[in-house]
C-alpha cells in the first residue's frame, strides 16, 4: 500500500471518529436544553469545548470562562460545532476532509463505503439548521451518529482485513484514545471538581460513552467516580475505554508490521506497549505511583497527562514509520 | 422508487401513441432537418431499422416515467461521486455530467467501418511517431512539412533518438468520430491524454439498469472489458519477468479528470500515484509504499509531458517525479503514453493524417478528415479570414472547446477580435467548415427532441493486436442548436450501443 494513501486511510479514520465523538457530546448537551439547570448546562458547554480542545467562544473581556458559557446561546455554541466550516474541528469540516481523504482512496474503497460516506456527508451539508435547531436539535447530531454507525457496519461488511482497513482502524482508535482521555480528564477536572458546585453526573459520561449499561452489570447502579474512572480506564470490553482502544492499536500495529518482519520493535508498536503497560497498571492509593504527580493530587490526573502526551507521541511515530521515512531507509535491500 | 422504465405497458398513463415516428405521438416534437443525419430517423420520420424497437419503446414509456429514470440516473451520479472537478478562483467544485439515458446506436456495419478506420489510424501515427523521433523518412519526403512538426510544441526533442518499447508511442488512444450527410469521418485525434472512458462506463452501467429488456433484446457489445483490457494492454508493453507492477500517474484530486483517474486504477487493481508518492534511485523508478520503496514497472500517466518530470520538462513543475525521464530512457520504466505523442493531436498536423496513412501503410485512409485549412500559409490564412463567418476556427494546440470561434454563431465584434489573434500569430490556428454534425433522440426539459453528437472510441495498442472498444463516449450538446459537445462547454453524454451482427 502506498504511505500516503495509508496516511489517507489514517486521516479518514480520525475524521470520523473526530464527527462521532463531537455527535456524541452534542447529543448529551443538546438532549439536556430542556430541563438542565442553567448553571449545570453551561458546566457542561464548558467540558464539551474543552474535551474537543475547541476555543472558547467571543466574550466580554472582563468575562471569566465559566461565565463565558453560562451566557453563551445553546445554538450558536452547536452550530459552531456542527454546521461551521470555518471551524477546521466542526462536523462538517471533519466529515469533508474525511470525504477528500476517500476521494481520494477509491481506487480501494469500496463503492458502498464511499456512497454511504457521501450520502452522509450531503445529508449534513445540505441539512437546514435553522429548523433542525428549532425543531429538535439533538435529533439531528443522532441521526449524524446513525449515519457514521451505518458507515461503519458497511466498512464492517465489506473491507477486507488488509493494510487499508488496518490504517482507516488504526486511525480511528488512535483518535479515540485521545479524545477519551481528554473527555476523562476534563470531566473529572473540570465537571466534577471538588468541592465545587454544580457538577455532571458520572453516570452521564458512562452515557456519553454508551457505556452506561455495561457499568452497571460490572457494579450496580451505583455510580462512583472512582470505579467510573476505573472502569473507563482499564476495562477491557467497554468499546470506549482506553484500554479497549489500546489494545486494538496494538493489535492493528502487529497485522501491520508482523513481529517476524522487524527487529527490534518499530517504534510505533513499542509506543503502543508502554500505552498498554500504563493504562492496565492500577494507579489508585493515596500516593501517587508515577512521575509528575506530587502529594495529594488524584493519581488519575498524573495518568491522564502521561496518556496525552504519549497519545501524540504515537501519532508521531505511526506517521514517520509508515509515511514519512527517509527514503535511504525505504530502498529494498 | 424503480429506475426501470421499459416495463411500462404500451399507452399506459398519458394516452401516448406508440408509433414512434418522427412528428408524432410521444415524438410529436421531434423534427427531422433533411440537411442533417437524424441517428434515429429517416427524412421521412420513419424510425431506422436498427432504432425501430427503440423508437417505439420510447413512445410507450410516459414522459414522467423517463423523468424519473433521468432523475434516478442523476442522483446515482451524485451518489457514487461520478463527477469532474472545476477549478474556480476560490474555490474548487465538483460537478456531474448530464447523462442522456437515450441510447445511441450503430449497427454492426457502421461500427466495423469505424473500427477498422481508427486502427488504420492509430497504425499509422504509431508508425509516424516512431519516424519523427529517429530517422525523419516522412519529413524529408515532404509528407509533413519538417517546420511544422519540429516546431509544435509538443515534439519532444528529449525523445529524439529513445528506444520506445514495441515501438508504442500511443497505446491508449481517443478518437472523435462525427456522422454528417456524407458519413463518418474523424474530427480529432486525443493521443495525449484522452479521458472519457469512465463516463463510457458509467454511461452503460446507467443506460442498462433504466433500460434492461431493451438493452437485452437489442443485443448490444459490451464494453465492460475495458479495464482488463488496459492492463492487459499496459502489461504487455513491459519487459520485466513475471508480473510487472503497474500504477496510474494523476496530478492529483483537483484535476477535472481525477474521477477517471481513481476509477481505472480502482478497476485494474493498481495503485493510483502522484509524482510525490515516486522516487527515481539509480534510475528505477520506486513507490513509496507503508512498508518501505517498491519498484515501478508500468505507468499508465494521465499528465501532460511538461509536468511528468521537473528535472527534464517544465521546472516549476510540482506534479511529477524528478528524474523518471531519465529511467524511462534508461528503460527500467514503460511510459503509456510515451512523452512527445502530442505532435499527432496537433490540429495542423490532423490534416495530414490521411498522407501520413498513405505514406506508411500504402492505403487509402478508412475514415474521412474534415476538411482542413492552415493558417500558417497565406493562402489558408486569407481563406479563414475572407470566410470566417462560416467556419470554426480552432487553436492548434486546444481542447476541451476552448479558444475556438463558431463563426456563424458568433458577432462581428468576435469575429473582429479573433481575426487580431489570426493575424498576429496564423500558425496557431486552423480552420474548418461548420459541420452539421448528426442528431440523436435525447429526453431534454420533458420531452424527446433531436440534439447534435459526436462519438469518441478509445483504442488499446500492446505489443500484440489492437483493441477497439466497441462503444464510446458519445458526446451531446445538450442546447438546441449548439454544435459544441464538450462538457467543459456544457455539453452531456450518452450510452453509445454497438449492435452485435
Amino acid at each position: 500500500m502506498l504511505a500516503r494513501v495509508a496516511a489517507d486511510f489514517y486521516w479518514m479514520g480520525r475524521y470520523l471518529e473526530r464527527v462521532e465523538h463531537t455527535a456524541r457530546l452534542l447529543r448529551y448537551q443538546l438532549g439536556g436544553l430542556v430541563d438542565t439547570p442553567a448553571d449545570e448546562l453551561a458546566l457542561g458547554w464548558r467540558v464539551v469545548y474543552r474535551a474537543l480542545d475547541q476555543a472558547v467562544p467571543d466574550a466580554p473581556a472582563d468575562a471569566d470562562e465559566a461565565e463565558v458559557f453560562l451566557i453563551a446561546d445553546a445554538y450558536t455554541l452547536a452550530g459552531s460545532l456542527v454546521e461551521d466550516d470555518t471551524n477546521p474541528d466542526s462536523m462538517i469540516s471533519c466529515w469533508q476532509r474525511a470525504r477528500e481523504n476517500a476521494r481520494q482512496l477509491r481506487p480501494q474503497l469500496p463503492l458502498r463505503v464511499w456512497t454511504c460516506l457521501n450520502q452522509g456527508y450531503l445529508w449534513l451539508r445540505d441539512c437546514e439548521f435553522p429548523t433542525a435547531w428549532r425543531v429538535a436539535p439533538a435529533q439531528l447530531v443522532s441521526e449524524a451518529i446513525d449515519r457514521l454507525r451505518l458507515l461503519e457496519g458497511v466498512v464492517h461488511v465489506t473491507m477486507p482485513r488488509d493494510d487499508a482497513w488496518r490504517f482507516l482502524e488504526l486511525g480511528r482508535f488512535v483518535e479515540r484514545f485521545q479524545h477519551q482521555n481528554t473527555l476523562l480528564r476534563n470531566w473529572d477536572r473540570i465537571g466534577c471538581a471538588p468541592g465545587r458546585e454544580p457538577r455532571l453526573s458520572w453516570a452521564d459520561l458512562l452515557r456519553v460513552c454508551g457505556a452506561y449499561e455495561l457499568y452497571c452489570r460490572r457494579h450496580t447502579m451505583t455510580v462512583r467516580r472512582a470505579e467510573v474512572l476505573d472502569f473507563m480506564i482499564r476495562d477491557p470490553e467497554a468499546p470506549r475505554s482506553l484500554r479497549f482502544a489500546v489494545h486494538r492499536i496494538e493489535n492493528l500495529l502487529l497485522g501491520i508490521d508482523p513481529l517476524g518482519n522487524r527487529h527490534p520493535l518499530a517504534p510505533p508498536h513499542r509506543m503502543a506497549l508502554r500505552l498498554a503497560a500504563l493504562v492496565e497498571a492500577d494507579v489508585g492509593g493515596p500516593e501517587p505511583a508515577r512521575d509528575g504527580a506530587t502529594k495529594g493530587e488524584r493519581p488519575e490526573e498524573a495518568l491522564f497527562d502521561l496518556l496525552a502526551r504519549d497519545g501524540g507521541t504515537l501519532h508521531d511515530l505511526v506517521m514517520s514509520a509508515y509515511v514519512d521515512y527517509p527514503v535511504a531507509e525505504g530502498l529494498p535491500t | 422508487m424503480s429506475a426501470t422504465a421499459d416495463t411500462t405497458t404500451a399507452g399506459a398513463g398519458n394516452g401516448r401513441t406508440a408509433t414512434g415516428t418522427a412528428g408524432s405521438g410521444a415524438f410529436a416534437g421531434y423534427r427531422v432537418d433533411p440537411g442533417i443525419f437524424d441517428e434515429m430517423f429517416r427524412d421521412d420520420g420513419t424510425p431506422r431499422g436498427a432504432c425501430r424497437s427503440l423508437g417505439e419503446a420510447l413512445a410507450r414509456i410516459p414522459a414522467e416515467e423517463l423523468v424519473r429514470v433521468q432523475d434516478s440516473v442523476h442522483r446515482r451520479f451524485i451518489h457514487e461521486g461520478i463527477t469532474f472537478t472545476v477549478l474556480g478562483k476560490k474555490e474548487v467544485s465538483e460537478h456531474i455530467i448530464p447523462i442522456d439515458c437515450v441510447p445511441r446506436i450503430l449497427t454492426a456495419a457502421e461500427w466495423e467501418q469505424i473500427e477498422e478506420g481508427i486502427k488504420q489510424r492509430l497504425r499509422a501515427v504509431n508508425l509516424f511517431l516512431r519516424d519523427i523521433y529517429h530517422e525523419g523518412r516522412s519529413l524529408r519526403d515532404g509528407v509533413v512539412p519538417p517546420d511544422l512538426v519540429l516546431g509544435c510544441p509538443q515534439y519532444r526533442v528529449e525523445m529524439r533518438g529513445v528506444r520506445v518499447p514495441h515501438d508504442v508511442y500511443v497505446a491508449v488512444g481517443g478518437t472523435d468520430v462525427v456522422r454528417t450527410g456524407e458519413g463518418f469521418a474523424v474530427l480529432e485525434d486525443n493521443m495525449r491524454v484522452p479521458s472519457g472512458v469512465s463516463y463510457m462506463l458509467a454511461c452503460r452501467a446507467a443506460t442498462k439498469r433504466a433500460l434492461p429488456n431493451l438493452y437485452r433484446e437489442h443485443r448490444v457489445r459490451e464494453v465492460s472489458a475495458y479495464p482488463e483490457r488496459l492492463y492487459s494492454t499496459l502489461v504487455s508493453l513491459s519487459s520485466r519477468a513475471g508480473t510487472p507492477r503497474v500504477a496510474v500517474l494523476s496530478p492529483g484530486r483537483y484535476n477535472s479528470a481525477y474521477y477517471e483517474h481513481a476509477f481505472l486504477a480502482g478497476e485494474m487493481g493498481v495503485d493510483l500515484v502522484e509524482g510525490r508518492d515516486l522516487v527515481v534511485h539509480n534510475a528505477n523508478v520506486y513507490a513509496r509504499m507503508a512498508s518501505g520503496l517498491r519498484r515501478v514497472d508500468v505507468i499508465y500517466r494521465r499528465i501532460d509531458d511538461d509536468f511528468t518530470d521537473p528535472v527534464t520538462f517544465r521546472r516549476d513543475s510540482m506534479l511529477g517525479a524528478p528524474g523518471l525521464f531519465h529511467a524511462y530512457r534508461a528503460g527500467n520504466v514503460v511510459m503509456a503514453n510515451a512523452p512527445g505523442t502530442g505532435v499527432a493531436d496537433d490540429k495542423a498536423v490532423y490534416a495530414f493524417i490521411p498522407d501520413i496513412i498513405r505514406y506508411f501503410l500504402g492505403e487509402e485512409p478508412i475514415l474521412a478528415n474534415v476538411d482542413t485549412h492552415l493558417c500558417r500559409s497565406p493562402d489558408g490564412l486569407a481563406f479563414t479570414l475572407d470566410n470566417l463567418q462560416d467556419l470554426v476556427v480552432k487553436e492548434v494546440g486546444g481542447s476541451g472547446g476552448y479558444g475556438m470561434l463558431v463563426g456563424p454563431q458568433s458577432t462581428a465584434a468576435e469575429r473582429e477580435a479573433y481575426a487580431s489573434r489570426l493575424r498576429a500569430d496564423p500558425a496557431n490556428f486552423i480552420s474548418q467548415p461548420v459541420l452539421p454534425l448528426s442528431r440523436a433522440a435525447c429526453f431534454v426539459d420533458g420531452s424527446l427532441q433531436p440534439r447534435h453528437v459526436d462519438a469518441r472510441p478509445f483504442t488499446l495498442q500492446g505489443s500484440g493486436e489492437q483493441h477497439v472498444v466497441p462503444g464510446g463516449l458519445c458526446r451531446v450538446a445538450l442546447q438546441e442548436g449548439n454544435l459544441v459537445v464538450n462538457s467543459s462547454q456544457g455539453g452531456g453524454c450518452k450510452d453509445l450501443w454497438v449492435l452485435r451482427s
